[in-house]
């Protein structure tokens, strides 16, 4: 690990303790704690999100801003099938496959259309899914409170004398799992190997003989896979909504340029930063109410942070 | 340079007299509801085009036009509510609050490459949404951000349009020169300076482009029309709603610029037409509205992926080949 990733990973960690000190520091932690739990399971939502993103992004170029919708219609349908009745881990099941579905079948058919294109208008292209997405699905369903259960929910763990959820506790660890998980994926795996190759440089990777077409749609694989099991989450933990759903991928955005597009493991602290500091703003009453943008401001600032004295240059790819 | 700033084209021409048309008989024969729809649809179709001017000639992509309509609508409705200064200063310093505005939230991504600003303007969008839910619009209040609860202070309209078929009128004459501006400044600065930079930045400034530089211009001419537009907007009703400039607004109608051809006049008419107008068609149809989102979304894949000119190239092709063969764009 270079001087510089630890120095990244220090700089979220700082924003975290300092907001925490700001508001959270004299107060019992009987009642901080709270805010400390929820905003870890949010984040890791923000992470889950982002690094989904990131995995897809390094190996094929795009950034797809249609994972929430995918997640969002994938939600939807574990809502319904539980309204009928179904078995509970099918439902769970449905709700990753929907998103998997959708999401490989923008990969394998409209992404090609568009592979050789700038990078924004392949990014752009995934919004107009992203619409056709939600337009459906909010026609399906149309607007009404719901609300989607978990058995984890009633499960209680105690932790530092504070009661946390199993779901926030899935949450968290799913965040940590997968980021190990992929890491290992890609440094162990010969799948993995061709994935980086892949993001380092496509058409020499094609000369060589890499099956561009399949490793590609692994990733989009992974990425539909993330997008289900965070929609699934978020329609737990916040709210079972298909346009907040939809766009949950703002605040990803926000934790994928934590990470610079690029490491997974920033992407996971910086997510988990945005989370935490959101949710401890409740504690001051003039931000409390907008406390949401936190995240962006906080990728705002890296983003400045990382370009300090940087120009524009002849180097890399436009 | 400047000899060519007047040149005349039949695609100016064409534009002019919609223009004219649009400001004649549009406020006689709508109607009081279809009066206001026409009147956003102007207002949309001048902040579309400054999105589709951005993406035409830079490739740039900003997804918080409809968000900063919000901004400039706020600083007008603060203004308005806070001095007795005319409307028309008013939109200036709208205009001017929003560009400023603007360039703060680009600021991380002016320098670099084009995926970032769409990133930044999305997440701007979001924020905004938020920020607009929390603390609302003026309506005449006490502070800073000027609410109170209940009743409204009056909006004082502009002198010269008091009527709503005035102020119709009144946006037609603003949006054509907010158009007209565009052309202006599309004229006067070198057109190869923008081809390098949308074929390749490096390319650009191996050229000697000041790329940052006329980024960050092309960026402030949109942000200020938005503002400018959204000061109309504000007009319109003397309130606005927050729900108005939701996230999804702004990629729609970013979406819907390029649906209707982003190199075009014709194209940000068409796009502010089917923003404003086909939502409505499809309710008083009986059909969701919700299939709106879909038409959207499949014909920014449509127009992306086959359609670069959008809606308006084609008829432009259309229309150059009844006429035979010649191309008349731009």
């Amino acid at each position: 690990m270079s001087k510089g990733t630890v120095f990244n990973w220090l700089v979220y960690v700082a924003l975290m303790g300092g907001a925490w000190l700001w508001l959270a520091g004299d107060k019992p932690f009987k009642v901080t704690g709270m805010f400390l739990a929820s905003g870890l399971a949010i984040g890791s939502l923000y992470a889950l999100g982002g690094i989904g993103m990131v995995v897809l992004f390094r190996a094929s170029g795009v950034l797809n801003f249609s994972a929430g919708a995918a997640g969002a219609a994938g939600a939807m349908t574990a809502w319904q099938l539980g309204q009928w009745g179904v078995w509970p881990p099918l439902t769970w099941a449905a709700c990753i496959v929907v998103a998997l579905a959708l999401t490989l079948f923008y990969g394998r058919m409209i992404a090609p259309l568009l592979a050789w294109r700038e990078t924004v208008v392949k990014a752009v292209a995934t919004l107009g899914f992203a619409l056709i997405i939600l337009g459906l699905v909010s026609f399906i369903w149309i607007d009404d409170p719901r609300s989607l259960e978990l058995p984890t929910d009633q499960i209680g763990v105690r932790l530092f004398g504070l009661r946390v959820t199993a779901t926030r506790l899935l949450a968290f660890a799913a965040a940590i799992g997968i980021v190990v998980g992929i890491w290992l994926f890609l440094g162990r795996t010969e799948i993995g190997l061709q994935m980086r190759a892949v993001a380092n440089a496509r058409d020499l990777s094609a000369l060589l003989g890499i099956p561009i077409r399949r490793v590609e749609t692994i990733a989009w694989g992974i990425s539909g896979v993330l997008a289900g099991f965070t929609g699934l989450m978020f329609a737990n933990l916040i709210r079972l909504e298909p346009v907040v759903i939809t766009f949950m991928v703002i605040p990803s955005i926000a934790a994928a340029l934590a990470g610079r597009l690029n490491s997974l493991a920033l992407v996971l602290v910086g997510g988990l930063s945005m989370g935490v500091i959101e949710s401890v703003l409740t504690l001051s009453p003039t931000l409390k109410g907008v406390r949401p943008i936190a995240p962006f401001v906080i990728a705002a600032l890296v983003l400045l942070w990382a370009q300090r004295g940087a120009k524009l240059t002849f180097g890399g790819r436009d | 340079m400047d000899r060519s700033l007047f040149r005349i084209t039949p695609s100016g021409v064409s534009g002019l007299t919609f223009a004219a048309l649009c400001f004649v008989f549009l406020p006689m024969l709508a109607g009081s509801y279809w009066l206001s729809i026409f009147t956003s649809t102007t207002i949309f179709a001048m902040a579309a085009s400054g999105v589709a001017f951005m993406y035409a000639r830079l490739g740039m992509v900003s997804l918080t036009q409809v968000g900063l309509m919000g901004v400039g609508g706020w600083v007008m409705l603060r203004l308005n509510h806070l001095w007795d200064l005319p409307f028309e200063v008013n939109m200036a310093l709208a205009a001017l609050v929003t560009m400023i505005f603007g360039w703060i939230l680009a600021l991380p991504a002016l320098r670099m490459r084009g995926l970032y600003l769409a990133l930044v303007t999305l997440m701007a969008a979001g924020g905004l949404e938020i920020i607009f839910a929390t603390y609302q619009f003026p309506n005449g209040g006490e502070g800073f951000w000027g609410v109170k609860i209940g009743s409204t202070n009056p909006f004082r309209r502009p002198m010269l349009a008091q009527s709503p078929e005035a102020y119709l009128r009144y946006c037609i004459v603003i949006a054509t020169l907010g158009f007209l501006f565009i052309e202006a400044h599309r004229r006067l600065f070198p057109g190869r300076a923008w081809a390098l930079i949308r074929r390749s930045e490096a390319a650009a400034m191996a050229a000697g482009v000041n790329v940052t530089l006329c980024k960050t211009r092309d960026f402030g001419i949109s942000v200020g029309i938005a503002g400018a537009a959204g000061a109309l907007l504000a007009g319109s009703l003397g309130l606005l709603d927050d729900g108005t400039f939701r996230s999804s607004e702004s990629i729609m109608l970013f979406a819907l610029a390029v649906v209707g051809g982003a190199r075009f006049w014709l194209g940000a008419v068409i796009a502010a037409v089917l923003f404003r107008v086909l939502p409505g068609l499809l309710n008083t149809w009986g059909v969701d509205t919700d299939l709106a989102f879909v038409i959207f979304g499949a014909g920014l894949l449509h127009a992306l992926i086959t359609a670069p000119n959008g809606i308006a190239g084609q008829v432009y092709d259309l229309v150059a080949k009844l006429r035979g063969g010649k191309d008349d764009r731009d």
